[in-house]
């Protein structure tokens, strides 16, 4: 009987989760673009046996505006060279952000070792756990000082040309974005609720007690999102979100 | 002197803003300390007047009167006509030499104001990353204290030291203490050079870095508060000591 309680409880956690997995799913919608054209585009660059450069890159730039206005939650999207591939420049990011007034603006990094101790991009984990993955993957939150300054959720997806790592596809989320679009979900549910990445890092709340930024320490949420099942902790209950590395925590009320 | 005079230029410099000339110090300050970190690179042409002036948020006037300064002290030359403009100048003087002459236009208070204000910033910092971080989010930090105990040039160990405290003010998942503190390190960073030149001191600050890291992972939070504080402070007093040989 016990059981069956629980059972029947978990379905509004279940339809909250998936419903934050679809808010981020549009998110790696803009990242697939980017992907998809960065990719058709390096195979077109291949098939004229030359290297790419940046002025090749620029082609990608109307798709880019394109998704900086229509998802209102990407507030940064482009494609990370891995360094090396580029024939003009050892290291580039196409990379395009939305400003105060709604416009776009390309962002400019001095990317050189010699000038700046942040020319190395490749261990972020943006960058990094796609390459070594091969999958998508979701970075953050994280003080994103590289680009934005903004605390951040960044998206992204491997890019292969001729079957070798070329770099990312991704899109930033600003946190408070994100909260913004969340927050009403996670009300919806009787007790307070939070959201947590792999690694236990708050990424949105509507518990007090768990702030975003903060770490709930206990569960092992990589284990949750493994077996992609609900599982319980010490009277929390923890719902992996559909498609996306985040777990809902919902603590008793 | 008749009323009509009152309202012509004497009158309107009495209403311009009185923190002028704190602005010029501040711009000659930031650009003259790019081109000692090696940002700007010898040669290298500055962006046009109403564009420079537009991106540092100071009037063309402003402008043209730190660029003045930074000619003077032989950082900038100016070539007129086609492709004409300001260009980066490294002098032939060491640049330890031409660092000290920077270290000269702070005043020792300033210099203790600037260390708690940076103590303040890493100290807060390191507390807080104590209690917010799991192990993944020491990786950079761990890279760049190795980074700096190899780095070779005072320029580079500069970049490397200042690094260290924006990534410790991002592991505390501050987006506000992170942008404070990369404003504070494009203020200190060419100066730290100085005291950073002194391999003895290097190996210090590593050492002292790397302790930061133990505490945090250790979730030791006032411990990483003091042991930061500490670090910073000794930087302070180092330039400050230094500042008093000059």
């Amino acid at each position: 009987m016990k059981l069956a309680t629980a059972a029947l409880g978990t379905a509004p956690e279940e339809s909250v989760a998936a419903e934050v997995g679809s808010a981020l799913e549009s998110v790696f919608d803009a990242v697939s673009a980017t992907r998809a054209e960065t990719t058709a585009l390096l195979a077109r660059v291949a098939a004229d046996h030359r290297r790419p450069a940046t002025v090749d890159l620029a082609a990608l730039r109307p798709g880019l505006h394109l998704r900086l206005a229509r998802n209102a939650l990407v507030s940064g999207v482009g494609f990370v060279a891995a360094p090396g591939l580029l024939g003009d420049v050892p290291a580039w990011l196409e990379w395009w952000q939305s400003g105060a007034e709604g416009d776009v603006r390309p962002l400019l990094l001095d990317l050189d070792p010699d000038h700046s101790a942040y020319a190395d991009y490749t261990h972020w984990d943006w960058f990094a756990l796609p390459r070594d993955t091969g999958e998508r993957a979701v970075a953050g939150p994280y003080v994103d000082y590289l680009c934005s300054d903004e605390y951040s959720l960044t998206l992204s997806a491997p890019v292969e040309t001729e079957g070798r790592f070329a770099g990312v596809a991704a899109a930033d989320v600003y946190l408070r974005h994100f909260e913004a679009a969340v927050l009403p979900l996670l009300r919806r549910l009787p007790g307070p609720a939070h959201l947590v990445n792999a690694r236990g890092r708050v990424a949105a709340s509507a518990d007090p007690a768990h702030l975003a930024g903060s770490l709930t320490k206990g569960p092992d949420f990589a284990a949750v999102l493994e077996s992609a099942r609900p599982a319980r902790h010490d009277g929390m209950r923890l719902i992996p979100c559909r498609g996306v590395p985040l777990v809902l925590v919902t603590s008793p009320r | 002197m008749n009323r009509q005079q009152m309202n012509g230029g004497a009158r309107r410099a009495v209403f311009t803003p009185v923190d002028n000339r704190a602005r010029v110090d501040a711009v000659v300050r930031r650009i003259g300390d790019a081109i000692e970190l090696g940002l700007l690179a010898d040669g290298e042409q500055l962006p046009g007047e109403s564009e420079l002036a537009g991106q540092l948020g100071v009037s063309t006037v402003t402008l043209r009167e730190a660029l003045m300064a930074l000619r003077q002290q032989g950082l900038l030359t100016t070539r007129r006509g086609r492709g004409g403009g300001s260009f980066v100048s490294l002098p032939e003087v060491p640049g330890e030499e031409r660092l000290k002459a920077r270290l000269r236009g702070w005043g020792t208070e300033e210099l203790r104001d600037l260390g708690d204000h940076w103590a303040a910033l890493s100290g807060t910092a390191a507390r807080l990353a104590a209690e917010r971080t799991e192990p993944e989010d020491l990786l950079q930090l761990r890279r760049t204290a190795e980074e700096l105990a190899r780095a070779e040039d005072a320029a580079a160990r500069g970049r490397v030291y200042g690094r260290f405290h924006v990534e410790l003010a991002a592991a505390a998942q501050s987006a506000r203490l992170t942008r404070e503190q990369v404003a504070l390190q494009t203020e200190v960073g060419a100066l730290l050079c100085l005291v950073l030149a002194d391999d003895e001191y290097r190996e210090e600050v590593a050492d002292r870095h790397r302790s930061v890291i133990s505490a945090v992972q250790d979730g030791a939070h006032r411990t990483a508060r003091e042991l930061a504080e500490r670090c910073v402070q000794e930087s302070t007093a180092r330039l400050i000591a230094l500042r008093l040989t000059l």
